[in-house]
This record gives C-alpha cells, sequence and structure tokens, in this order.
C-alpha cells in the first residue's frame, strides 16, 4: 500500500470498509482456555456421575482438578496477553465477565461447603433439627443434614451466563449456541435426581466450552499457517 | 458547496491505518504493517505524520526485551474521521 496514491471517494468508502473489516476480524482466541475449562470441568462433572451411578471411588475429590487449572490458565493468560497485537473495544469488558465469573463460581464453592454445618451450628442454637422421615414406614426418622437440593442446577446456570455474555459480543456462535442449550439443561436438571444434574453439567462443559475451544483452536492455528505462508 | 476532504487522512495509506484504528482500542505497529501490507519505512513515516496531527496517539516501549510500537486513536482523530467519511457521503451522493 502506497501513500501518495490518490483515491477516488469511492474507493476511499471501501477501502474504509475492507479495514474496519480486517481489524474485526482480528479476534483471535487461542482456544486453549476455553479447551482447558470444557476438559476439567467435563472429566470432573462425568466422573462425579459415574462414580455416583457404578458406585465406585477414585480415592480423592475430582472437582480438585478444576482448582489444579487455575495455575495454567494464569500461564495461558499471561501468554495470550504477550500475543495479542491488537486490542479490541470490548476486550476488558469479556474478560471481566470471566474473571466475575471465576469470583462466583469459587464463592458457590464455599458456599456448598460452609452452609450445611453453619445451618446446623444455627439450628442447633434454636434447639431444632431437620429430621428424615419415611412416609412408608420401612425406617425409623433420621436426622437431616441440611443441603440445597439440585445444587448443580445454580452452576449450570452460571456456566451459561459468561458463554452467552461471550458469544453476543464476539459474534461466535459456537458459543451463543452453547450457552442457549445449557439453558435447556437447566430447566431439565430442575427435574432430574442430583447425580444426573452432573451428567447434564458434562454436557454443558463440552458445548460451552470444549466444542467452541475446538473451533477456537482451528480458526487460530490455521490463521497462523496462512500468515506465515 | 463542497466540503474539502481532509488531506492528512485523503491518502491511502494513512486512510487505511485511521480505519483499522477506529475499530480497535489500541494496536501494535506490526499489526498494521501485516493489515495494510505497507513497507516499515513507509509506514513509519505515514504514522509520525498521523501523530503529528495529533490524530493518533503513539506509545514505544519494551516488552520482554524487544522494542514495542502501540498506536492508538485520539479524539480528535476519531472526529476527523468521522468529518472524513460524512464529507466523503456527501461528495457521493451528489456525484
Amino acid at each position: 500500500m502506497s501513500e501518495e496514491k490518490k483515491l477516488t471517494e469511492k474507493e476511499s468508502l471501501q477501502l474504509i470498509a475492507d479495514m474496519i473489516k480486517k481489524a474485526k476480524g482480528s479476534y483471535h482466541d487461542t482456544g486453549i482456555g476455553s479447551l482447558l475449562w470444557g476438559s476439567v470441568v467435563g472429566i470432573a462433572s462425568f466422573m462425579t456421575y459415574l462414580q455416583s451411578i457404578y458406585k465406585f471411588s477414585i480415592g480423592f475429590d475430582i472437582w480438585l482438578i478444576v482448582v489444579a487449572a487455575i495455575i495454567p490458565q494464569i500461564w495461558i493468560s499471561v501468554q495470550e496477553k504477550k500475543q495479542t497485537r491488537a486490542k479490541q473495544y470490548d476486550d476488558d469488558t469479556v474478560d471481566a465477565v470471566w474473571l466475575v465469573f471465576g469470583i462466583c463460581i469459587f464463592s458457590l464453592s464455599f458456599y456448598q461447603m460452609v452452609i450445611p454445618d453453619a445451618t446446623i451450628r444455627l439450628m442447633q442454637g434454636q434447639g431444632v433439627e431437620l429430621i428424615k422421615r419415611y412416609t412408608d414406614g420401612s425406617k425409623p426418622d433420621e436426622a437431616l443434614r441440611p443441603f440445597a437440593p439440585s445444587f448443580y442446577s445454580i452452576y449450570l446456570l452460571l456456566y451459561a451466563f459468561p458463554t452467552l455474555v461471550t458469544g453476543i459480543v464476539k459474534k461466535f456462535r459456537p458459543m451463543t449456541l452453547g450457552a442457549l442449550l445449557t439453558y435447556v439443561l437447566f430447566v431439565i436438571s430442575c427435574f432430574t435426581p442430583a447425580n444426573q444434574d452432573m451428567l447434564l453439567g458434562g454436557i454443558a462443559a463440552i458445548v460451552c466450552w470444549f466444542i467452541p475451544g475446538i473451533i477456537l483452536r482451528r480458526k487460530y492455528l490455521a490463521g497462523r499457517a496462512a500468515a506465515n505462508v | 458547496m463542497f466540503k474539502e476532504l481532509d488531506p492528512i487522512l485523503h491518502s491511502q495509506l494513512r486512510l487505511a491505518v485511521m480505519s483499522l484504528l477506529i475499530g480497535v482500542k489500541e494496536a501494535d505497529f506490526t499489526f498494521i504493517r501485516e493489515k495494510t501490507n505497507a513497507t516499515a519505512g513507509n509506514l513509519s513515516v505515514q504514522v509520525q505524520k498521523l501523530r503529528d496531527a495529533g490524530y493518533i496517539e503513539v506509545v514505544k516501549q519494551f516488552k520482554d526485551n524487544y522494542p514495542q510500537t502501540t498506536c492508538k486513536i485520539t479524539p480528535k482523530g476519531i472526529q476527523a474521521f468521522e468529518e472524513y467519511v460524512k464529507a466523503l457521503q456527501e461528495y457521493l451522493k451528489t456525484g
């Protein structure tokens, strides 16, 4: 492209349109982050489901892999920041949404761990306890540990939220569709037992992050190959 | 009476740089060079002209021991660009 070439009005407008299109098309996530979270949340959900169905234990809490995934995610984020050559106006917004999502997920896990014992203590202070009663009288009444029924449904709602925002803002249809499908899974999970919710959660991880991650990765690698030609 | 087209913007490479920068928050020199297919020397001169006009902001820094030049459009640049596009549309309407 030369500096001195004088353009007609039509050529100028065409050049502006072309360049704006090029700038807009410069969004390229490497896809690694999506693949990572799609894998770990998918594996953890499916494994939890299998353990509850086939009554076996792998000997440790599989959800620890989700906590462990934070370390590679930090490394991925730093590397991606270094490679970024053009920053879009909405990049900061999307990053903020995912940061808030991370805080919400870990806060919700904390809530889930702390609330049952805190509820027991509060109820003991009031001199009451929850009792499980078998309506057919087959077993005697027993103390019931407080819990939030179908809790994984809340996680499904959370999984869909940042995914839908990213899909809409970045006009990335696979994420939009994945998020919409996850809202459907959320509705289904309201009517299924807790262990089956885990299966739905695994599917949500696949459609929200793993499949879009594969698509992003392919696009990214194709773009890099084209740039190196 | 036609409004005169801004001579700073009415050149192929400078207009391409401004059109790129209007669509992003900021961009590396290498990104602009790749998208415009310009030579580093020519692009450097045109970027300097846009900077002198106050249309873009240029930040030079070191990132991982390598020099990095980042360009960002300024409010004055956005205004000039919008006026340029309006003027172009006027020409085309009557042309």
